[in-house]
């Protein structure tokens, strides 16, 4: 690990920063790569870039409680460790991402499609009524022997128009169904996501209680051989002492990235980076 | 009463958020769906949905239900005696093929 702070560069694995004037959101924005660009930060870490359960335990101070089952699982994973519930969490994923997701129509769209309808099927029942009139015209002229060449010349026109309207009103409709069906395949593509989602979030959380209970007894251990008393109740321990809590998962997990330490544990940051096995920044 | 069905995370979200503030319009809570009382207000609510989520939420209207105006005699009798027969295995289309009831099949695609 290679720490630059005031143009200096510490290349070594446990470094003492705690009178270098920086905090320690400084050190941690730089092992996790998003604080302030290397330019112009007050300090840059070059280090292998953190796994998962850097998260949980990678700042360790008073007030770093960390939240116990997701902290265990993911020292467990950092070790390699698999769940039971694992392979049906794949399957579940992949069928998640194999759901069609295509954008359906939306609510304002169907109600202009319905108003479409509506008003083409006025229209079309204005236009029916306008040539039975006209029929009905045209027939008593015939029968008083007038001329009828300008109703038939009318009646033509608005037969056509009808026609015309005719196939607007069937071709709303048609849009509208579609519109309906679209609608209708969306709510089961949601129906079935909501039920794999569950599912998922069912699955991951099953399988945190798995890892985190069966690495429990080798974190009470860690803590046993932290310096100072020790509880075997890791949840007690959390509560009164997350700072030996965050150690003793620290010890238990595969740390690559160094551990950014704010508290007064160890008599020195190699006594801590030995008991972690991991390297630490002491700020 | 109005009916509200969700479809997306979000919108099963909101509908749990709104059914805990306005409980004396809610009345049933079913998970990812709720009825509402028929109210303007219940109204709203549905409509307030509906903006928020789109395609992810269904709004219906429920009416009461009255068997004798909506429902054929021949079902009526038909469900009554199944539930009063004596083979409790018996299953339903067995029982109406002897009994001389409609059968599921006769039944399926007819409206009420």
């Amino acid at each position: 690990m290679r720490v630059t702070v005031d143009g200096r560069t510490r290349c070594r694995r446990a470094v003492d920063l705690r009178d270098a004037g920086v905090t320690p959101e400084m050190v941690l924005g730089a092992v996790r790569r998003d604080g302030p660009p290397e330019s112009t930060a007050a300090v840059t870490v070059s280090c292998p870039a953190p796994g998962p359960v850097h998260d949980h335990v990678g700042h360790v101070g008073e007030g770093c409680g960390v939240d116990l089952r997701a902290a265990l699982a993911a020292a467990a994973r950092s070790r390699g460790a698999v769940a039971p519930q694992d392979e049906r969490l794949a399957a579940v994923r992949a069928d998640l991402a194999a759901l069609d997701d295509t954008t359906p129509v939306s609510q304002s769209e169907r109600a202009a499609a319905r108003q479409a309808v509506a008003s083409a099927s006025d229209r079309e029942a204005a236009l029916a009524e306008r040539v039975a009139t006209l029929r009905g015209r045209l027939q008593a002229l015939r029968e008083r022997g007038e001329d009828t060449t300008a109703v038939e010349r009318e009646r033509s026109e608005a037969l056509s128009t009808y026609a015309t309207v005719k196939s607007e009103r069937v071709a709303a409709e048609q849009r509208l169904a579609r519109c309906r069906e679209d609608a209708r395949r969306h709510r089961a593509v949601g129906r079935e996501r909501l039920r794999l989602e569950d599912a998922a979030a069912n699955l991951a959380r099953d399988a945190r209680a798995t890892l985190a209970e069966r690495i429990e007894p080798t974190v009470e251990r860690a803590l046993q051989r932290l310096p100072g008393p020790s509880d075997a109740d890791l949840r007690a321990t959390n509560e009164r002492d997350p700072v030996a809590l965050a150690l003793a998962v620290g010890r238990v997990a595969r740390l690559r990235a160094p551990v950014v330490l704010a508290a007064d544990r160890f008599p020195s940051p190699t006594a801590a980076a030995r008991y972690l096995d991991a390297p630490v920044v002491e700020v | 009463m109005l009916l509200v069905v969700t479809y997306s995370r979000a919108a099963r979200q909101t509908l749990r958020n709104v059914v805990r503030t306005y409980e004396e319009t809610t009345v049933e809570r079913l998970g990812r769906a709720a009825l509402l009382a028929e109210t303007e207000l219940g109204a709203l609510l549905a409509l307030r949905l509906r903006e928020k989520h789109d395609e992810d939420v269904l709004v219906e209207r429920t009416g009461a239900f009255n068997e004798f105006a909506d429902v054929p005699e021949t079902v009526r009798t038909a469900a009554t005696a199944y539930e009063a027969r004596e083979t409790p295995s018996l299953p339903y289309d067995a029982f109406a093929a002897d009994r001389g009831h409609p059968t599921t099949d006769d039944l399926r695609e007819r409206p009420l």
